[in-house]
């Protein structure tokens, strides 16, 4: 005890040195925006390289459930396709003129392995092996064969950060399947198979089961895609609305490929709100 | 020894206050900042433990972030300007009994030395300060412009403060 006080003492100027240096770092990086992303995105490198090496050896290990849930995808793919033919045949003998039905594709896939994944920390991150030169930008919806993932948040030349959606901080626009009901989806700790939706207005009919979609409210994911399944009801703070725990869909747990969404129209749209802002102004 | 340290308490609400109310507002040429508040760490006596220095070096860089809404950048390159202030002077005095306990100044070290101390110790500070809120080497040159431009005036400024404490006196 004596030893460990004198070399203390020995050494408190580096100590003290020390301590003021890390300070300055810890609120140069948490309040400058600009510092900040310069450090995420040069961590992300170092960090990228090495979680790289270790996911081409334990992507491996999740390879049976992913192929397992992968068919169950497939299948219902298969399903909705051959529902959609047997649709569009109907219409065909209806409709003689089918010009009409011009189609564009109003969202693009990049599709990206996932190089190291948080679960337990309240704001978890996960890391991508595509980037900006991959077409990737901040904002950019993420999701998985199963349903929707995350938001990216910083983007390095090869690799992007991506906000998971198990981040108490990040809020999703859903509905409920089939219903023009929208709630705000986030994540509470704790499960991470389990989050809330808030704000959903109590004169809604729902039953435990149904499908939590994506609204399309927004440019970052188009609408119906899949976020997870009622579980139950919660007992809410505010009495004009409910919250339902929801059953996410993605397995966070065995988060290996993923996609991200880039959608054609986000400039158009963006410059729309623009448009908007300054008229309000 | 009381008179003293309340004469350096004064000079470092000054220092801040002329910081964030007048030189943080001018931008010389678009390229100079004054920079006067690190007088305060240049003034401080050499015969002040390394602790207290960096303790008061750090407390003055937070005080002049908190007004300039850049929380950690002049905290972090005071900090270390102050590790950089003992061996900056030794360079330029012999480490002597003379020299052990004096408070750096035009009279004190003598105008040709005292400028060379000054000098160094203003243009370590700018390169550090703008090497940080930059944080880029991208933009070394422009790191490189601002730095060397904001060093010239600061040292022009320091020197005529010191001239004037020096009249004073």
């Amino acid at each position: 005890m004596r030893n460990l006080l004198n070399f203390l003492i020995h050494y408190s100027t580096w100590f003290v040195f020390l301590f003021y240096v890390v300070l300055s770092c810890v609120l140069l990086f948490s309040h400058n925006t600009f510092q900040q992303s310069i450090y995420l995105s040069s961590a992300n490198i170092v960090a990228s390289k090495i979680f790289g090496a270790a996911t081409n050896v334990t992507d491996y290990f999740n390879l049976r459930t992913i192929n397992a849930s992968l068919q169950e995808r497939n299948a219902q793919l298969e399903n909705e396709v051959f529902n959609l033919q047997n649709e569009i045949n109907g219409y065909r003998t209806i409709l003689n003129d089918t010009n009409a039905l011009t189609f564009s594709r109003r969202f693009n896939y990049v599709s990206a392995s996932v190089l190291n994944n948080s679960l337990r920390r309240p704001r978890n991150y996960f890391t991508i092996d595509k980037g900006a030169s991959d077409g990737v930008k901040t904002g950019m919806g993420v999701v998985d064969q199963n349903g929707v993932v995350g938001i990216v948040n910083v983007t390095s030349p090869h690799t992007a950060r991506i906000i998971s959606l198990l981040n108490e901080t990040q809020h999703f626009s859903v509905k409920i399947k089939d219903t023009p009901f929208v709630g705000s989806l986030s994540w509470k700790g704790g499960d991470p198979a389990t989050a809330y939706v808030e704000e959903i207005p109590r004169h809604v009919r729902y039953t435990i089961g149904d499908t939590i979609v994506t609204s399309g409210f927004s440019t970052t994911f188009p609408e119906g895609i899949p976020v997870g399944t009622v579980m139950a009801r919660v007992r809410s703070a505010d009495d004009n609305f409910f919250v339902l725990k929801v059953r996410l869909t993605s397995d966070f747990t065995t988060l290996s490929t993923v996609r991200v969404l880039q959608d054609a129209l986000k400039a158009e749209l963006d410059s729309l709100t623009q448009f908007d802002l300054r008229i309000d102004e | 020894m009381n008179k003293e340290v309340l004469l350096f308490f004064a000079l470092f609400i000054a220092l801040v206050l002329a910081q964030v109310l007048i030189c943080n507002h001018i931008i010389l040429f678009n390229v100079a900042v004054p920079i006067i508040f690190i007088y305060f760490i240049i003034r401080l006596p050499t015969g002040l433990g390394l602790n207290w220095l960096f303790t008061f070096s750090f407390l003055l860089g937070f005080s002049v972030d908190i007004f300039s809404d850049t929380p950690g950048v002049n905290a972090l390159a005071c900090t270390l300007l102050a590790v950089c202030k003992r061996p900056m002077l030794y360079a330029y005095v012999p480490r002597d009994d003379r020299t052990k306990d004096i408070i750096p100044s035009l009279s004190s070290l003598g105008p040709a030395v005292y400028a060379k101390y000054l000098l160094t110790m203003v243009a370590a500070f700018c390169l550090m300060a703008f090497s940080i809120e930059y944080f880029n080497f991208a933009n070394v040159s422009d790191i490189a412009i601002m730095a060397s431009a904001s060093c010239v005036f600061s040292f022009v400024l320091l020197l005529g403060l010191d001239s004037l404490m020096l009249t004073k006196s």
